[in-house]
């Protein structure tokens, strides 16, 4: 009889199942727009094309993978890799990288919604706020406006001019009375949407609390996994195009190339970088792109000397030598003889790099030189909450413990890399 | 004869130093001048007339080629005058002096709690080897080094300055607090130092720990230690004198390094708990667009690591003669 273990698969099978559970009337009102959008493309495709936005492709790709991961997990049965111990750090990867593709369908609210700041700032974890509903314009018949009523309902705006949030309400016979923190307002009941004669009142839940904006900190973090990682994976691919490319040319043709290039790295190594990064960020302006672009130029020494050391030891080889003397080009030793050879410590110091970038990423963030207010990112959000400091931990803490958890797993990754690729550990 | 080799090949290296620290100011030098943008600006408004901006211009010498600059740069650092900053109106020197005694103060002390910590919880993760403690000292300092400075430090205000209330959490000293009493001063600046130092030396704890229990584990299987474990030598005298002393060669040339950008100025400790040090001054400079202070932050701090891993490897040199042939040959 074969056991059947809590694996890795079992616990994102579990993960998507919390989701549907929460989210099942969004992924239904999402499969309708699908299907509705497919309607209107095949009728009009020039006006699909414009309504097709990022954040509804968004929604769509977070729906299509939660049909198909299930279906292709069923369909493979053999799964090969099964942690049979309980591994953490293995659960959180999960939990960041399913954060990091379904965060539109697990949030299900925009980053910069904010409404009613005077109620909705500071709100502590767990608590929840009532919701007055304004009554809604009836829906226009027709393909088009039935699509942009759906549309409206799936992709959340920052903002929502049909909803009210306040403390306390008095019904009287011409309208209703509501309290937003001391102050008082009133509107007709013909305004509001009636439920069983009653207005209709249901409550906001703030997961993990709001902050000095009265937005979601909940959605905000899952937002800023992709950001961090995002970020993380650029730059990490540029610092491994330039390490591994300057390593070869170094290691390669040595003589006064070999000298220059490791002085240069030397010169890298034993200056601070953060100053370079602050000031080239400050002098030549912080986007999304010069972020990328300032990481990975600021990471690729360790890589350049493990590619050059690995080189080195290469080229005293028999099979390398007699490669080269049958004359292969210098692409093609790289990529047929060299890069089999350096691919694993390559690997093991780009997963600690990649920690190193999500570091220093949420670090320049929290100096405000990061990408920018457009995106939530961690450290932008300690930046902020640092001011609220004696107010508002949460501001911090849930941010804070993103990075930490998130750090924490991407080391755990690369050690157990380095573990699975060391053969001496295997004796 | 050997001595003066030795003497001659540390020279060589000092000065391959200094160039490199030369190149890296002079490429500074360059690259600050031609970033978009321009010191004079935050000094004028467009509504002044194009002579008074000429003139504001003159006073920075901004006005003159990059190479005329260089040139003048270079002729009066010489003369040990690096300019006068935009921002402060007084001259780098007395700026960054103001700084620095702080910051070696303050990055003297960390260093030396995370060495001591880290070698301290390293030997008692030896003395429980893959017992209780050795886990949870792994594990923790696993934990640890995956903490930024600035989580760590907001937790520690919020927990001592905010809701305990024992250390303050910015600044350095108490306003109006009594100048000629040493005692009490002493106490003061003490109990603001205390948070920063402990947030800065937790970033490198995990690093000096994870270095010397790894170096203790390797011993263990070492020749010399079989044997003098053979000969009936009592464990803790095994550990202190010979697998510590043994341990240390290597960490002092990462130590020289870490020191030299701890020097460099805790940048993040500093902006949390507002402290006068090199790191925030150096980035007001960048941010002010203050050029002769950023040329004049990236020299001291550039020749304070230098002097620093000069110093680790006198010392490595000092206690293992060995390396003296390596250095030579």
């Amino acid at each position: 009889m074969k056991r059947i273990h809590f694996s890795i698969y079992h616990f994102f099978f579990f993960l998507l199942l919390i989701t549907i559970g929460f989210r099942l009337p969004l992924l239904e009102n999402t499969a309708m727009l699908f299907i509705s959008y497919l309607a209107l493309f095949v009728a009009d495709y020039r006006t699909a094309f414009g309504q097709l936005s990022l954040s509804m492709a968004d929604y769509f790709i977070s729906l299509l993978l939660i049909i198909a991961i299930p279906v292709f997990l069923f369909l493979k049965k053999d799964i090969v890799f099964s942690p049979k111990t309980f591994s953490f750090s293995h659960y959180a990867l999960a939990v960041i990288l399913y954060a990091f593709v379904f965060a539109p369908v697990i949030t299900n609210d925009n980053i910069d919604f904010q409404k009613n700041i005077s109620v909705t700032r500071l709100l502590p974890p767990l608590s929840s706020i009532h919701v007055l509903h304004l009554n809604n314009n009836p829906v226009k018949s027709g393909r088009l406006n039935n699509f942009l009523s759906l549309k409206n309902s799936v992709v959340k705006n920052s903002f929502d001019e049909k909803i009210i949030f306040f403390d306390s309400l008095q019904i009287t016979q011409s309208g209703v009375i509501y309290f937003q923190n001391e102050l008082r307002n009133s509107l007709p009941l013909s305004s509001i949407e009636m439920l069983d004669g009653k207005p209709n009142i249901s409550d906001r839940f703030f997961l993990l609390g709001s902050d000095e904006f009265g937005r979601d900190i909940f959605t905000r973090l899952v937002y800023g996994t992709r950001i961090s990682l995002l970020i993380g994976f650029c730059a990490v691919i540029l610092s491994l195009i330039i390490g591994v490319a300057l390593g070869f040319l170094a290691g390669f043709s040595g003589g006064v190339t070999d000298v220059f290039l490791s002085r240069l790295t030397d010169m890298f190594l034993s200056f601070p970088m953060i100053f370079f990064i602050i000031l080239i960020l400050a002098f030549f302006g912080n986007s999304f792109f010069s972020v990328i672009i300032v990481l990975g130029f600021s990471g690729w020494m360790s890589l350049f000397r493990i590619v050059k050391g690995e080189i080195l030891s290469l080229k005293n080889k028999d099979y390398f030598f007699t490669a080269q003397q049958l004359g292969l080009p210098g692409t093609k030793l790289l990529l047929k003889e060299a890069l089999p050879v350096i691919a694993i410590p390559v690997i093991v110091n780009t997963v600690f790099q990649f920690g190193n970038v999500v570091l220093s990423e949420s670090a320049l963030s929290f100096l405000g030189l990061g990408i920018g207010n457009e995106f939530p990112s961690w450290g932008g959000m300690i930046n902020s909450g640092q001011e609220y400091l004696s107010q508002a931990w949460w501001m911090i803490f849930f941010p804070g413990a993103a990075i930490i958890l998130t750090l924490v797993t991407v080391n755990d990754f690369g050690r157990k890399l380095a573990n699975y690729f060391n053969p001496r550990l295997h004796e | 004869m050997k001595a003066s080799q030795l003497f001659l090949s540390l020279i060589k290296r000092l000065t391959t130093s200094v160039i490199v620290l030369l190149l890296t100011v002079s490429f500074l030098f360059v690259l600050v001048r031609i970033a978009p943008g321009d010191p004079s600006q935050k000094f004028l408004s467009p509504s002044l007339s194009p002579q008074l901006i000429e003139k504001v211009k003159k006073t920075f010498q901004l006005d003159k080629q990059i190479h005329e600059q260089y040139v003048s740069f270079l002729k009066n650092a010489l003369t040990g005058d690096f300019g006068v900053s935009y921002s402060f109106h007084r001259p780098v020197n007395e700026v960054i002096a103001e700084a620095l005694p702080f910051t070696i103060l303050f990055s003297l002390s960390a260093f030396v709690l995370q060495l001591i910590g880290g070698l301290l919880f390293a030997v008692l993760a030896f003395r429980y080897h893959k017992k209780l403690w050795d886990k949870f000292l792994s594990h923790g300092s696993m934990l640890l080094y995956a903490v930024p400075s600035f989580v760590s430090g907001l937790f520690f205000i919020y927990v001592f300055s905010v809701q305990l209330k024992i250390f303050p959490s910015s600044g350095i000293r108490t306003v109006g607090i009594l100048e000629n009493n040493y005692f009490p001063l002493l106490f003061d600046y003490a109990q603001h130092l205390f948070l920063p130092v402990l947030v800065l030396s937790l970033t490198g704890l995990p690093v000096y720990f994870k270095y010397f229990r790894e170096h203790f584990e390797e011993s263990q299987n070492k020749l010399f230690i079989i044997y003098l474990r053979a000969n009936g030598v009592s464990e803790r005298r095994i550990l202190l004198s010979h697998i510590i002393p043994n341990s240390l060669n290597s960490i002092i040339a990462y130590a020289g390094v870490d020191l030299g950008i701890l020097f460099s100025g805790a940048l993040i400790t500093e902006m949390i708990f507002s402290l006068p040090g090199m790191g925030r001054l150096a980035v007001g400079a960048i941010l002010q667009r203050d050029y002769p202070l950023i040329i004049g932050c990236t020299l001291t701090v550039g020749t304070l690591i230098i002097l620093t891993s000069l110093l680790a490897d006198l010392i490595r040199l000092k206690i293992d003669k060995r390396l003296v042939k390596g250095l030579i040959n």
